[in-house]
């Protein structure tokens, strides 16, 4: 059971890093300019059915694609969604699982995990932290996750905890 | 499971050896340029999602279309005005053009110039972007065996789009002129003085003179001046006028002329190289006269 909620964990990352290297790139689905950051949303609702140490496992991989797909030193997005997992994972079993819980978790957490980027990103000399519009790329990703979030944790919740209703009260 | 003190131990240490991880990657990485491993690795993960990628970027072509029709047509009506008015000005521009190819066509025939032969391109789509929210690179299905290389300029009907900074045998990597990692030798013709121009993100590029004598004025042109690019290939335009202070470089922004975020396909510059403007032909070397002792010649 856990071998296959792995799998499909790791199967929802890979088809997660094709889906925002095209359906939300730059010259297709895009509204103000930015889109969702489906890898991170996909790692965060994922981690919050996975046991720990798989769960931070498939953070750091997720990153890794990403690094290899993007323009970013090798690294850099691994570090931010490992941080991301970790902190998911710390924040998972202590509170409710409601709908405005895991809105502004998610709000948080890809604000957080983006936002490490662009700092970690300023230190190897990637200059993120110079684009005049940054709040903006920070701010309606993570609002875009939040929309997209109960969508995807409803198909992944089903996947990975078939007998589970996906927003228990 | 977290409240156990083991597992918190054992997960706190797995988090603390991933994140160690990934800054040796980062470390090496950087140290490598994106060579190395690291390039490899990139390679081998293009190569790998390639194939996906171009049958996704297909079958959601026509909901992306879609979905930017609706969301475009409030304003095609504005758009149809304006584009029947530029189709009226584009006319008077074609016949003044016209006459001045006639007078181009002689002058040349008079100096002896032959007319510069259009540069060799290849024509590639665009199939995916980057995986990260704040990359600036496009991938297109054009690679080494199309005789795509690093270096190459990519352009589009309305000027540079970017270079190509890695290439597989069918895929290439783009790097956008908005990229800040990327700086372009530009011209700006109404003065004919140079600078620099670099990326800033998803926001309009920063122009650098350090040497302008000249200011520079909002819808200016700027366009490439031949040291890393090819000559003349139009940048963008100058979005904020500038004017020169004695010991400060003029520093403006300047608006892509590319909409870069509606770019399906560009044309990839194969025929032309940094060294084909002349700065390293051998015939172009002058070699410094013989050295004579003066001594030895009054003796």
């Amino acid at each position: 059971m856990r071998s296959r909620g792995l799998a499909i964990a790791l199967a929802s990352v890979l088809l997660s890093v094709v889906v925002q290297t095209t359906v939300f790139a730059p010259d297709a689905v895009r509204l103000f300019g930015t889109a969702p950051n489906l890898v991170l949303l996909v790692v965060v609702v994922c981690v919050r059915w996975l046991d720990p140490d798989p769960a931070l496992l498939l953070g750091f991989t997720a990153g890794l694609l990403v690094d290899l797909l993007g323009s970013a030193p090798l690294g850099l997005w691994a570090m931010s969604l490992t941080v991301v997992a970790y902190l998911t994972l710390q924040v998972r079993d202590r509170v409710a699982d409601g709908p405005l819980v895991v809105g502004v978790g998610i709000l948080g957490l890809t604000f957080v995990g983006q936002f490490l980027f662009v700092v970690l990103g300023t230190l190897f000399g990637l200059q993120t932290i110079t684009d005049p519009q940054l709040v903006k790329n920070l701010v309606l990703p993570s609002m875009y996750n939040v929309i997209l979030a109960p969508g995807v944790f409803w198909v992944l919740a089903r996947l990975l905890r078939p007998q589970q209703r996906v927003w228990s009260t | 499971m977290l409240s156990s003190g083991r597992r918190f131990d054992r997960t706190t240490a797995l988090f603390l050896s991933l994140l160690a991880a990934s800054f040796i990657f980062a470390t090496f990485d950087v140290r490598a340029q994106g060579g190395g491993a690291g390039g490899i690795m990139r390679d081998g993960a293009q190569q790998l999602f390639a194939p996906a990628q171009k049958a996704a970027a297909l079958a959601v072509s026509p909901v992306v279309g879609f979905v930017d029709g609706i969301s475009n047509i409030a304003g095609l009506r504005a758009e149809n005005e304006r584009l029947q008015a530029e189709v009226g000005r584009l006319e008077q521009q074609l016949r003044e053009t016209a006459a001045l190819e006639r007078r181009v066509a002689e002058l040349e025939a008079i100096s002896g110039l032959e007319a510069p032969e259009e540069l060799a391109a290849v024509t590639a789509r665009i199939f995916a972007g980057g995986a990260g929210t704040f990359d600036q690179i496009r991938y297109i299905d054009k690679g080494k065996a199309d005789g795509v290389l690093v270096g190459n300029a990519v352009i589009d009907e309305h000027g540079l789009v970017g270079r190509v900074d890695r290439v597989t045998e069918n895929n290439a990597r783009v790097r956008l002129i908005t990229d800040p990692l990327v700086a372009v030798g530009v011209r700006v013709e109404s003065t004919n003085e140079t600078g620099v121009v670099t990326g800033r993100g998803s926001s309009a590029l920063r122009l650098e003179m350090f040497q302008a004598t000249q200011p520079v004025r909002e819808g200016d042109v700027v366009v490439t001046d031949g040291s890393r690019f090819p000559p003349g290939i139009v940048v963008g335009f100058v979005s904020e006028t500038a004017d020169v202070v004695v010991g400060f470089a003029l520093r403006t922004s300047v608006e892509p002329a590319v909409p870069l975020s509606e770019v399906d396909f560009v044309k990839v510059v194969v025929g032309w190289s940094p060294l084909d403007a002349g700065i390293e032909e051998p015939g172009g070397l002058v070699e410094p006269p013989p050295f004579v002792d003066p001594a030895a010649e009054r003796r």
